[in-house]
């Protein structure tokens, strides 16, 4: 038993899906303790109860599309038009366009590939270093993810049972911070410029871009004006959302032809296909874990040594970091979250700050050596050395830290618009 | 053998192909189902009673073949952290083995979901629409049984690509 366990382990670090590494772990326990086995199928069917599932699929569509359209050369036009005049302009231009976006699509690396590719070489032009520029666009690809709708939010509600507006409106102080912080430090170490370096942005130019945009603009207002104005709940704003990029970006700037939308449909399912059966599979585990009282059993190991929430905040952080860089964020929610909520509800650290918590780590996690997938995106992208991108991402990294202990340590920045709105 | 063969590969296909095709028409319905709920609670003040649960099974039915095709694909998350230190060579054999032990465990579920299924319409009423609750749930044995095969086409076409690639040690 304690055997098999140590070669599954084995196997899941050589690369096996984690789906079958979690099944596995489930099928074995429950074959262990003599329960039937269809029990695992069972837990899995539990997820059909689950209404916060429908928003995944349908923002997975709307992400995919938005990606594979116009819109990240249409967005980054319109911001530089509009802020690139500014000291630092077009690093702070980079921040909000990658921040928005990754909010959309997820932190698939869809950030990196799609933006870093156009941001990159219009950096170096503009005079920005090559370190500064390579750190600023492996960290920013995972900025973003405190915001609405994002996935990995979405996820953790599904997960925690927390409610996904709250969550959304959680995230938006504790994400602006991140991007001011940043937005500061691309401002004192960008480039002192000539001002016929780059020609001031007409008034014509700001018109036009913004017309370019117009169909893009709306977005945000749909996702959180719908579900915040009680229109609609996240399911529905999911929804509608999906169907209006699918009208705009290929009925209006047809810029995905409609033979390429099946193969784009069957891409989007297969990406949430991947994340819903490491969920369907964690639904068994989790039981079995909840059933034998692990995580209460945790709690009590924990307390003999720390009776403070502040010194397990830290603790937490520290081990989320570690796995936010060794996993992926989807499988690193499905994986930790059921087993720290118990412990973190029984230390009275509110549920949905935890959730801020856990997504500022993992999205640290991303660009933390060793293994930050952020990491290794960047460098295949770019063609650099990973080694080349751990300095690089340094600077960054202390700064995303600075937000993550504001974050963890004063919860008010977390709570305080979900407080206003009662 | 090679007619079976050609056969073989005919039958992956076609099962491609309706996979695909499904997906394409689950999502596109999701998208359509809850709009039309929308649309009818805003200007009738009405709905579907059945559409949210069907929803909500389309998410499962759409997201187990979503994994299915996954499979097919290489696409599943996984840990990976020190695969790529082996030397190439052991590649082959090390997927040879990630994929039978992928197989053996989808045969696991494959067989919990069959299990789970018969009990199912042994003692299971009858869900929405009428459509008997172990109708709802056979996405379970039909995925996890495509998911299996594909792990076991995938450790066989290893094993083969193990088998010739040129020798560079003569200590097997």
């Amino acid at each position: 038993m304690g055997l098999g366990k140590v070669f599954i382990f084995l196997l899941a670090i050589l690369g096996t899906p984690l789906f079958i590494v979690i099944a596995a772990l489930a099928l074995l326990s429950f074959y262990a303790i003599e329960i039937d086995l269809s029990v695992v199928i069972i837990e899995m069917s539990r997820l059909a109860d689950t209404p916060l599932l429908l928003t995944l699929p349908l923002f997975i569509f709307a992400g995919t599309l938005l990606a594979e359209s116009g819109t990240p050369r249409r967005l980054l036009r319109l911001s530089q038009v509009l802020l690139g005049w500014m000291p630092g302009g077009l690093a702070v231009v980079s921040l909000m366009v990658c921040a928005v976006f990754t909010a959309f699509t997820g932190a698939s690396g869809v950030t990196i590939f799609a933006l870093g590719g156009l941001l990159y070489p219009a950096l170096i032009k503009d005079g920005y270093g090559e370190r500064f520029s390579l750190g600023l666009i492996t960290s920013s690809g995972s900025l973003g993810l405190l915001f609405p709708p994002s996935l990995p939010l979405i996820l953790y509600g599904v997960i925690a049972e927390t409610r996904v507006d709250q969550l959304f409106l959680a995230g938006i102080i504790p994400g602006i911070l991140m991007v001011i912080l940043l937005t500061a430090y691309s401002m004192v170490k960008g480039p002192v410029r000539s001002p016929e370096a780059s020609p001031k942005a007409t008034f014509k130019d700001m018109l036009s871009a913004l017309r370019e945009a117009a169909w893009e603009l709306p977005l945000p207002v749909i996702v959180l004006g719908g579900i915040y104005g009680g229109f609609f709940v996240a399911g529905e704003a999911a929804a509608v959302t999906a169907l209006y990029v699918l009208i705009v970006e290929v009925l209006i700037y047809r810029d995905i032809s409609i033979t390429r939308l099946p193969k784009i449909m069957v891409q989007s399912m297969v990406l949430f296909g991947g994340i819903l059966v490491v969920l369907a599979a964690s639904m068994a585990t989790t039981n079995y874990l909840i059933d034998q009282q692990v995580p209460m059993r945790l709690f009590e190991i924990i307390q003999e040594y720390i009776s403070s929430k502040y010194t397990f905040l830290l603790l937490l952080n520290i081990f989320l970091l570690i796995v936010g860089s060794m996993l992926d964020i989807f499988s690193a929610l499905v994986l930790v979250v059921p087993i720290i909520i118990p412990i973190a509800e029984a230390y009275g650290i509110n549920l949905t700050h935890l959730g801020i918590i856990f997504l500022t780590n993992l999205q640290i996690g991303y660009c933390t050596p060793p293994v930050g997938l952020n990491l290794f995106l960047a460098s295949y992208r770019f063609d650099k050395s990973v080694v080349t991108l751990y300095r690089a991402t340094l600077p960054f990294l202390a700064l995303l830290m600075i937000t993550l202990i504001i974050i963890t340590y004063f919860p008010i920045v977390s709570l305080v618009l979900v407080n206003l709105r009662g | 053998m090679d007619s079976l063969k050609k056969n073989f590969s005919l039958t992956l296909r076609f099962v491609s192909r309706i996979e695909e095709s499904l997906l394409c028409f689950l999502l596109s319905a999701m998208i359509l189902l809850a709009c039309v709920q929308i649309f009818l609670r805003f200007f009738f003040s009405t709905g579907f009673a059945w559409a949210e649960p069907l929803l909500r099974y389309m998410v499962l039915w759409a997201g187990l073949f979503g994994a299915a095709v996954a499979t097919k694909k290489g696409k599943h998350i996984s840990i990976d952290i020190i695969s790529h230190l082996l030397p190439d060579r052991f590649n082959p054999w090390l997927q040879v083995l990630l994929n039978l032990f992928s197989t053996v465990v989808g045969s696991g579920l494959t067989y919990a979901a069959i299990k789970f299924v018969r009990d199912e319409a042994y003692y299971g009423g009858r869900g929405l629409l009428d459509i008997p609750s172990w109708g709802l749930n056979l996405v379970f044995p039909l995925a996890f049984g495509i998911i299996t095969l594909r792990f076991f086409i995938l450790a066989c076409k290893y094993l083969g690509l193990a088998f010739s690639q040129p020798r560079t040690s003569s200590n097997g």
